[in-house]
């Protein structure tokens, strides 16, 4: 799944979360998949991640150059908007975490 | 309570779907145009999930808006997977979201599975927890009052059959007929399964054009592509004689799509005895009359008793909501036969003690006063997400592949209001911005209240 799926979800911390099940991403299971540039989509995006979420997986998944923050005038900022775009829209973990059967 | 809701709905929703999954690859079917514009209408940067989305038919209708999918149905997950969507297996009453992540969520066909009325206020709750303030949740749902069938319960269990529709198009030839349906294992070009075959997208262009002919006014199921193609006149005994074979264990409640058959039976008039089975397997009326004994049914009378009472029985003892037809509803039966008589609608009713059975209700709106809200039906795909399926089929080639009571869906059907009620006295936290109805389902578009927490 993206990182932007992934900061959604409910629970990110180590753990288990409020919901019950734990989310580990693995380091081991990162693929790039390219996906078009759209600024203004990116942009959109930015108010409503969870950065403290967020920067965790990125650690977790040894991500480099990921924004710790956003950054004042980030929408006009394209280095910005394209960090974040591969982070969030292009940076995928493996399959394991693509199934979130919750506890029914 | 609760657990026996829940092995329901393992049984009659999730097992089926789990197993049904392989037939709904690709284009299972159409998708709505009203969700279509829902979503199209959402801000670009919006966050929209769809709970329940199936194979993903509304993940990329909207580019500008990052959509998720979600579905209890892992087989269907990985179909939409395949298709480069973004979508994760997950619990309705238990979204892994966080609260207030998302702009707007679609619920299509989907609450209408749950078995009890705590579970839907339930699913519906969750889904507006994780909206934001403001956000809008749409919810589809498969309304109890069609126009041209008619469910004498609320809760019913609708069977799916693939093996009629692989029947129905791999052996038929017709030659120069259109094939609107494939099928299901695609050994045809037309990749949609028939929604007869429960399946779906009969709706091809081949079938949009026959289907203005005929079946404007019909809450067009997967069926009515199937209804197109006996309406050619082609191949109408190749086709009944194959639906007769597969007729053997009709049973239950109205099934979605009888438009299928019941148009099939008003231009096959020559067919004598397979005109009356398709009849039969439109509205079968369970445990009342379970004898579908017209006299040419008498394949079908004693399974069909057993089948039907068995199921009946199951149901009952699970403690479902099981309310009566309203008085009013009643009424519509008896005035409803003597229009179907006079409109020579090939209904079964004519020559059956039919008082109880499926009225074809080829006039409900007449009945319900809310009728003018009706929306005008355009064409296309009636109800839920998956439709059609008519019936079981128990083909002797194949005798264990599908139980009787295998792959038959639970749904409630919404009467008129009983969704807007729901919201409004259960669901504090949403404000109803519009419904109505929409080919045979309700529909409603509500909102999360801003001094929500």
């Amino acid at each position: 799944m993206k990182l932007l799926t992934h900061n959604l979800l409910s629970s990110h911390v180590r753990g288990v979360g409020p919901r019950g099940f734990p989310l580990r991403l693995q380091a081991t299971e990162v693929r790039i998949n390219p996906v078009e540039f759209n600024p203004d989509f990116v942009a959109r995006m930015i108010p409503k991640v969870e950065w403290a979420a967020l920067l965790e997986a990125a650690d977790t998944l040894h991500l480099v150059e990921v924004p710790k923050g956003p950054i004042e005038g980030y929408e006009h900022d394209e280095k910005f908007l394209r960090q974040m775009h591969h982070v969030l829209l292009e940076v995928r973990t493996g399959p394991s975490l693509a199934s979130l059967a919750t506890a029914g | 309570m609760d657990q026996e809701a829940a092995q329901l709905e393992k049984r009659h929703v999730h097992d089926v779907y789990e197993s049904t999954a392989p037939y709904f690859n690709d284009l299972q079917s159409k998708a709505w145009p009203r969700v279509r514009q829902f979503l199209q209408e959402q801000k670009p940067g919006s966050l929209i999930a769809d709970i329940g989305c199936g194979t993903g038919k509304y993940l990329k209708v909207n580019s500008q808006v990052y959509t998720l999918g979600c579905d209890y149905c892992g087989p269907l997950v990985e179909i939409a997977r395949s298709r480069g969507c973004e979508v994760m297996v997950c619990d309705n009453l238990h979204l892994p979201f966080r609260d207030q992540g998302l702009d707007a969520i679609i619920s299509i066909g989907v609450i209408h599975h749950f078995s009890t009325k705590q579970r839907r206020i339930r699913a519906i709750k969750e889904m507006a927890r994780v909206l934001v303030p403001g956000g809008q949740l749409m919810i589809y749902v498969w309304a109890m009052e069609q126009k041209n069938r008619h469910f004498e319960k609320q809760d019913v269990l609708v069977p799916w059959n693939r093996a009629l529709c692989s029947r129905l198009f791999s052996d038929s030839s017709q030659p120069g007929r259109k094939k609107p349906c494939a099928h299901p294992e695609r050994s045809h070009p037309y990749p949609p399964p028939c929604s007869v075959c429960s399946c779906s997208v009969c709706f091809k262009e081949q079938c949009h054009s026959k289907r203005s002919h005929s079946m404007d006014y019909e809450p067009l199921m997967a069926g009515t592509c199937c209804a197109a193609i006996s309406k050619d006149g082609e191949e109408e005994n190749g086709f009944y004689n194959t639906l007769g074979k597969s007729f053997r264990s009709w049973f239950f409640s109205r099934s979605l799509d009888e438009s299928t058959l019941r148009k099939q039976t008003e231009r096959v008039r020559p067919l004598k005895n397979t005109e009356g089975w398709a009849n039969s397997t439109i509205c079968i009326q369970p445990s009342r009359h379970s004898s579908l004994d017209l006299d040419h049914h008498e394949p079908f009378s004693t399974t069909e008793q057993y089948l039907d009472e068995d199921v009946f029985v199951e149901m009952s003892q699970k403690q479902l909501e099981w309310p009566r037809a309203p008085a009013a509803m009643k009424h519509q039966h008896g005035d409803q036969q003597g229009e179907v008589r006079r409109n020579g609608d090939g209904n079964f009713l004519e020559g059956t003690n039919a008082s109880e059975n499926c009225v074809n209700v080829g006039d409900v709106e007449g009945g319900h006063p809310s009728a003018s809200k009706i929306l005008r039906r355009i064409s296309a795909l009636d109800s839920t997400d998956s439709n059609p399926e008519e019936t079981i089929s128990v083909e002797e080639q194949q005798p264990n592949i599908l139980d009787s009571r295998a792959f038959m869906r639970y749904y409630h059907v919404f009467r008129e209001g009983e969704l807007y009620g729901l919201l409004k006295e259960h669901v504090a936290e949403l404000h109803v911005l519009s419904s109505g109805n929409d080919h045979g389902n309700w529909c409603i578009i509500a909102e999360k209240k801003d001094n929500w927490g």
